[in-house]
């Protein structure tokens, strides 16, 4: 597939670095040399030095021959004009990066014009962490196929039933959730027979609706519901969560400019907005952080947004939520206890690689800090995967069939399963092996 | 950071070449059962040799992981080289063609940096196949092992950057497709078009019989010069040989990037190329300015004297520019002022990104450009003045990493030109030596003119302008890197 990124910012590198692994013909311009450089000595890719919206580089970079435009300049109006042109130019599919909710709501109007999708970064992230705040005693909660499915990361401690428990003993009920991999340090593991989960570890798991509850008391975690929120910062994303919030959960939003406080402020009316700077004890004290059940941490410093989390888990608060840019400190925050890490490049990268797989791919997701991607198939009439037991497939060992829907049911897969075609399935894969599963479904 | 070399990695792929070279090697064996020569076993063995070894290699690195840095890419390029080196000159050495293992490492790196410089005495005493290996390690050089190797081996995509950075010469790395391997398959592609154009004409409109069409084919594309007759291309009378040579050294000293884009229909970026222009202007003053001194003018009026002349040397300053070396006359018998250009050529090389060596036309242009750029800044102090390079501003750091290349290689010149005349050698012989190793030209003047040889040179020089041969083809940064103590540093 040949592949055009222009802007080479956070989302679109990493964008890139996730491709050029694979076999795609990948092009990535942007008009600092600088932020190219980089990627052009390590990378297997082109990089141009130009402007996205200028005919004369799109046409030189033979834009009319993509498969794919990706604009993910920091400036919007720049990447809707260079898809515009892109897709006028002969571009099969041409994605822009958006800041504005509006634009969101009325694809129809950018589908005229010749832009077939649009990323809006920062709602995506803010979708994610409501959803997190709605789910508190999960780490990761990723609903497949409406929620018939769900995978969930849940960290479990002394008092969880499923601890030291072998796989092998059956003690851990496969026909109602199925741990499909096990975080422990640094470390991914891959569970067998003899394996078993200890305190501390961090266990993905897919469950079907129904026996969401099960696995709760099996993790030995308790359900609260989360009241009163604390959001640090007044950045997009923090205004686009406060507003996707349900009805009764009231957030204070702490943030130190005051100008923008005025704004925000206006943007929100059920909600408190604080001038002031959310790392200050004394302010969070008078601010009710004893009482408060989430801390969510949203500005644009990641280190910040650690340390203010940890602050609140010093308080007591339960649930924790940190916005990490720098992809570095992930599994460094992970070690730390901070309950969902957010991060905007990987989410929206994410959304991006999967218009990059073909219409058997519904859904993809990344696991942070593990290299594995989630993916949710359609299994294709005819295809090869219908046509054996998931166990006679002889599938390469990074890959688990984790789960499928099939009449608006969720399932979870077994060696003996036989996918039928419609079925909607859900697979754990690493990301280099992503292709290879893919030629099974369609 | 992971600061340990990943030395399995390097075996592995070292390995992988090993493969490939054997492949090249089974292929020679083929010609001498062409000619039912009994070369062929020695062939077969070493080719057996190199599996055998390139299996071992592969198999320690079977799990290695896939992380390359730039070290590695560096070691594994200049061993890829050395090891080609010391498995190719084993025929050589076996068979007794070349007795000293000296000579025959001498004759296989002159081959591989596609210098073409030999010790051979008698070069028609070669069997058929020998001469064939001589001619294709030129070929398999000229490109670069690395660049060919990526557009045969798939698996090498994970590092082909680092591999191709370190190997391709040149300030700037154009690359003609987003994918590593593909741009090593069109370049693969133009070079063997390139190659089976000159073969089947010198077949057909020269007058040389098939094997000696294929093997000047090898060494003209590839920029070498190593010829099956020991007086050279003058063994054959005909002007249109002479013509096609002429010919395919010059397409050879032309960026192959730019074939690519004239097949495509960019024709702007060809028509924009400094480069080229450079290349053809340097041609033709060198030709003219050489011609004032070769040309009889007392016989002007004779058509045939005069129509020799000029063809031997618009050949002279094709086989110099071009770094291919190959002569067509004794042109130490010229006037010596000519001595002068033609070493000027050498030093000069013709484009970057094509099979030729010396510091290449580009670099030059750019530092005549710097120089004139320093001028108008001296009249002028608060102008700012881009250096433009085919319509193009050059960044700073290009400039200041040209400079520096120019002026290490010409001190690596001096300090060469040093060490051949403290051993004895002529002060002229010395420069020129150094210079025609340093750029892979392989001719030289004196006792290892176009009628001498490099078999007179003492054993510690072979071994010297051996070094001296790789350090020029991997265009010096790459070699010295690993001398380095930095490069050593965890």
């Amino acid at each position: 597939m040949k592949i055009t990124i222009a802007g080479a910012g956070e989302v679109g590198s990493h964008l890139a670095k996730m491709l050029s692994t694979e076999d795609h013909e990948i092009t990535i311009m942007d008009i600092e040399p600088k932020k190219l450089e980089s990627l052009s000595t390590h990378y297997d890719l082109m990089t141009f030095e130009g402007e996205a919206a200028s005919v004369r580089n799109l046409t030189e970079i033979a834009v009319q021959r993509a498969d794919l435009f990706v604009a993910v300049t920091p400036f919007e109006s720049v990447n809707i004009s260079a898809a515009m042109l892109a897709s006028s130019l002969g571009a099969k599919k041409t994605l822009a990066r958006i800041d504005s909710q509006e634009y969101v709501e009325n694809p129809e109007l950018f589908e005229q014009v010749g832009i077939n999708s649009l990323v809006y970064p920062e709602m995506l992230a803010a979708k994610e962490i409501v959803q997190a705040l709605s789910t508190s005693w999960q780490r990761i909660n990723i609903s497949f196929a409406n929620g018939k499915l769900r995978v969930l990361g849940i960290k479990v401690r002394k008092d969880a039933p499923m601890l030291n428990q072998q796989f092998k003993t059956g003690f851990l009920d496969h026909a109602r959730f199925r741990v499909v991999a096990v975080k422990r340090g640094s470390e991914t593991i891959i569970p067998g027979g003899d394996d078993e989960l200890l305190d501390g570890d961090i266990v993905f798991a897919i469950c079907t609706e129904e026996n969401l509850e099960f696995l709760r008391e099996q993790a030995g975690k308790k359900k609260f519901p989360i009241r009163n929120v604390m959001i640090m910062g007044g950045s997009k994303i923090a205004v686009k969560t406060a507003l996707f919030l349900p009805s009764q959960v009231k957030a204070k939003l702490f943030e130190a400019d005051e100008e923008r406080c005025r704004k925000v402020a206006e943007w929100l009316p059920g909600h408190l907005v604080i001038n002031g700077d959310a790392r200050n004890i004394d302010l969070l004290r008078e601010e009710g952080i004893l009482n408060c059940d989430a801390f969510v941490a949203l500005t644009d410093n990641s280190e910040s947004n650690i340390l203010a989390c940890l602050i609140a888990k010093q308080f007591g608060v339960v649930k924790t939520i940190a916005e990490v840019e720098n992809t570095d400190y992930i599994p460094l925050a992970q070690n730390l206890d901070i309950g969902t890490i957010i991060n905007k490049k990987l989410i929206a990268a994410s959304h991006i690689y999967q218009l990059t797989l073909d219409e058997s791919v519904l859904n993809v997701r990344y696991l942070p800090s593990s290299e594995a991607l989630i993916i949710e198939f359609e299994a294709q009439p005819d295809s090869k995967v219908t046509r054996r037991k998931i166990r006679e497939l002889h599938i390469p060992s990074e890959v688990n069939f984790g789960g499928y829907v099939r009449g608006g049911k969720g399932y979870i897969c077994s060696g003996d399963t036989v996918i039928e075609a419609g079925d909607h399935v859900i697979v754990f894969c690493a990301a280099a092996v992503a292709r290879k599963i893919e030629g099974l479904f369609s | 950071m992971n600061k340990d070399f990943n030395l399995r990695l390097v075996l592995k792929i070292l390995g992988s070449l090993l493969w490939l070279e054997s492949i090249f090697i089974f292929l020679t064996a083929l010609v001498s059962w062409i000619y039912s020569e009994p070369d062929w076993i020695y062939f077969v063995g070493t080719g057996i040799a190199a599996v055998g070894l390139g299996t071992a290699g592969i198999s320690i690195g079977r799990n290695a992981p896939k992380i390359l840095s730039r070290r590695e890419g560096t070691l594994i390029v200049v061993f890829t080289w050395v090891v080609f080196s010391l498995v190719g000159l084993m025929p050589f050495w076996l068979s007794g063609s070349i007795p000293s293992f000296t000579d025959a490492f001498f004759e296989t790196m002159s081959g591989f940096t596609t210098t073409g410089g030999t010790v051979l005495d008698n070069i028609e005493d070669l069997s058929y196949t020998m001469l064939f290996w001589r001619s294709l390690t030129h070929w398999i050089g000229g490109l670069g092992i690395v660049v060919i190797s990526l557009a045969l081996l798939p698996m090498f995509s994970f590092s082909g950057i680092q591999l191709f950075g370190a190997e391709i010469g040149g300030p700037t790395k154009d690359k003609i497709h987003p994918k590593i391997t593909e741009t090593a398959k069109r370049l693969g592609a133009i070079y063997v078009i390139l190659t089976l154009a000159a073969a089947l004409l010198l077949r057909f409109c020269g007058d040389m019989g098939w094997y000696d069409a294929v093997c000047h084919a090898l060494g003209t594309v590839s920029s070498g010069g190593c010829s099956t007759k020991a007086v050279g291309i003058a063994y054959w009378t005909s002007p249109v040989v002479h013509y096609i040579i002429i010919v395919f050294m010059m397409l050879s000293g032309i960026s192959f990037s730019l074939y690519y884009f004239a097949l495509k229909g960019r024709w702007s970026k060809v028509k924009n190329n400094d480069e080229l222009r450079y290349f053809f202007a340097v041609f033709a003053i060198a030709v003219f300015v050489v011609l004032l001194f070769v040309v009889d003018f007392g016989q002007i009026s004779n058509f045939s004297v005069l129509e020799r002349s000029v063809r031997e040397v618009l050949f002279q300053v094709a086989a110099m520019l071009t770094t291919t070396g190959f002569f067509l006359t004794d042109f130490t018998q010229w006037n010596q002022a000519t001595w002068i250009i033609l070493l000027i050529l050498m030093i000069s090389g013709a484009s970057a990104g094509s099979t030729t060596g010396g510091i290449k036309m580009v670099r030059l242009v750019i530092v005549c450009k710097y120089c004139y750029y320093e001028f108008k800044h001296m009249i002028h102090p608060n102008a700012v003045i881009p250096i433009t390079y085919s319509r193009q501003a050059i960044k700073s750091d290009v400039v200041t990493r040209v400079l520096a290349f120019v002026l290490l290689y010409l001190m690596v010149v001096a300090f060469g030109a040093m060490v051949l005349s403290l051993s004895g050698i002529g002060f002229s012989e010395s420069i020129w030596t150094m210079v025609s190793c340093l750029g892979g030209v392989g001719s030289s003047i004196g006792t290892v003119g176009p009628d001498g040889n490099f078999s007179a040179l003492s054993d510690f020089l072979k071994w010297f302008l051996a070094f001296v041969m790789l350090l020029g083809r991997l265009e010096l940064f790459t070699v010295l890197l690993i001398f380095t103590p930095v490069f050593w540093k965890k």
